[in-house]
């Protein structure tokens, strides 16, 4: 035991202060610089090594081969360019993590948006088919946690029919589908009747990426001018 | 009767190798001790200026540091750095937070002055004239030797501290209030006092003067 202490002791004591710039920014170790001159100002980090952060050490995430992490980075770039520095620094989203498989308490997600940290941590072998529409649905997180009293979940509901409910919370529930609906019915996809802020994501993400928006039933009409209005209400000159 | 001995040659050797090891012992002592003894001290009267009025002079225990500040990137940043300047608040004030070869901090006006410091409080003071808002927008690489307010975790909480970079920080852009440039005299900063274990710093040096070159 005194050896055990004794080299925790002389551990800590011969520990120096390195300078680690992005954990002090953002909280995060083990980052690198991807990519810092972009048009919007984002600022692109991967992960070196496997990093671990939040309650209880509960997210983590895993670095990436570079010739994956060089490919989704195209991806990525691609869709997060569509948003412009003004608007990205009203929603307070400034820093891109690039890592894989990323889960939070065991259970595997596409994405971590935090937007007091303006952090947004990407999976970035989340499932290639969705891959896009993701990266816009996580940036929605980001908006409506920067603007709570805009995207009102209550008024939101208020679109759907009556008998309808949303789960307590988007991991308590099996709706988990991301394939867009060919005929939809209020909704996008199946993931869209977990949580009305998923649903809103969701909606979002395919105004984002153009995606199924023939046929658009009129619960979804309302939805989508619903969500444009509020974006509009952010920066005027945000369009989709 | 005494008799002399005279001393034989490989004495006389090894008595001047003696003699010279310990100069070569007390010079290099000195020269340890000395932190600024390789360290050019410059004098802003033998420098001519683009921008006299913007030039700002740190004086710190090795020197001066030549600064530059650039009131077109952050007007209200360059004011009230200058206002505290001119009104000679800096003076005997701690570089309380010290990284090697990474940053120096400075400018806690409340809890950093060297006859009342406050190693408890230390990075927390005010200057007594309120914050003002973070000026993040214009382009300004975060190269060696930027100089910038320092705030809270939160934007718009600059006050009167700020920092000195030793090295390129590119993240820093879009993130902190860019106030100047170090032109002339890095070098001093990087002999400021730090400790191996911690970025506050225990018995800090301090600035001894701040003034601008034209008041």
């Amino acid at each position: 035991m005194n050896i055990i202490i004794s080299f925790l002791l002389f551990f800590l004591l011969t520990f120096q202060v390195h300078a680690n710039t992005i954990y002090n920014l953002i909280k995060i170790p083990n980052l690198e610089i991807y990519e810092t001159n972009t048009s919007n100002k984002l600022r692109y980090l991967y992960a070196k090594q496997p990093f671990t952060i939040g309650v209880d050490n509960n997210i983590n995430c895993y670095n990436s081969e570079k010739k994956v992490l060089d490919k989704k980075y195209k991806i990525i770039k691609k869709n997060l360019d569509k948003y412009d520095q003004k608007f990205l620094k009203k929603i307070n989203l400034k820093y891109i993590v690039l890592c894989e498989d990323l889960s939070i308490s065991k259970i595997n997600t596409a994405g971590i948006p935090d937007n007091v940290m303006k952090t947004l941590i990407l999976d970035i072998k989340f499932n290639e088919l969705y891959f896009e529409r993701v990266i816009h649905h996580e940036v929605f997180h980001i908006i409506n946690d920067s603007y709570k009293e805009l995207f009102n979940e209550k008024l939101w509901s208020n679109f759907n029919i009556k008998e309808f409910k949303y789960a307590e919370c988007s991991t308590c529930t099996d709706k988990l589908g991301l394939d867009t609906y060919k005929k939809t019915d209020g909704f996008f996809t199946e993931y869209s009747r977990s949580t009305a802020s998923e649903d809103m994501a969701e909606v979002f993400s395919h105004l984002m990426t153009k995606s199924n928006l023939n046929n658009i039933d009129p619960i979804l009409e309302k939805k989508i001018q619903f969500i444009k209005l509020n974006l509009l209400k952010i920066d005027q000159n945000f369009s989709l | 009767m005494i008799k002399k001995i005279k001393a034989s040659r490989s004495e006389k050797i090894i008595l001047v190798f003696i003699i010279l090891l310990a100069i070569f012992s007390f010079g290099s002592f000195l020269s340890i001790k000395d932190k600024c003894l390789f360290v050019k001290d410059y004098d802003p009267k033998k420098i001519k200026f683009d921008n006299p009025k913007n030039i700002a002079i740190l004086n710190v225990p090795c020197g001066n540091v030549i600064i530059e500040l650039y009131p077109e990137v952050s007007p209200n940043g360059v004011k009230r750095f200058i206002t505290l300047v001119k009104s000679k608040a800096y003076d005997d004030v701690a570089f309380h937070r010290v990284i090697k070869n990474t940053l120096v901090q400075a400018g806690d006006l409340e809890f950093g002055k060297k006859e009342n410091i406050d190693y408890g409080k230390i990075g927390t003071g005010k200057s007594g004239l309120g914050t003002i808002n973070s000026e993040v927008d214009a382009p300004f690489d975060f190269d060696k030797g930027s100089v910038a307010l320092a705030r809270t975790q939160k934007y718009n909480t600059e006050d009167s501290q700020f920092f000195i970079i030793l090295r390129d920080e590119p993240l820093y852009e879009t993130e902190y209030t860019p106030i100047g440039k170090v032109i002339y005299g890095l070098e001093s900063l990087e002999q400021i006092k730090y400790l191996d274990k911690s970025q506050y710093v225990l018995r800090p040096d301090f600035i001894n003067t701040l003034r601008m070159l034209i008041n």
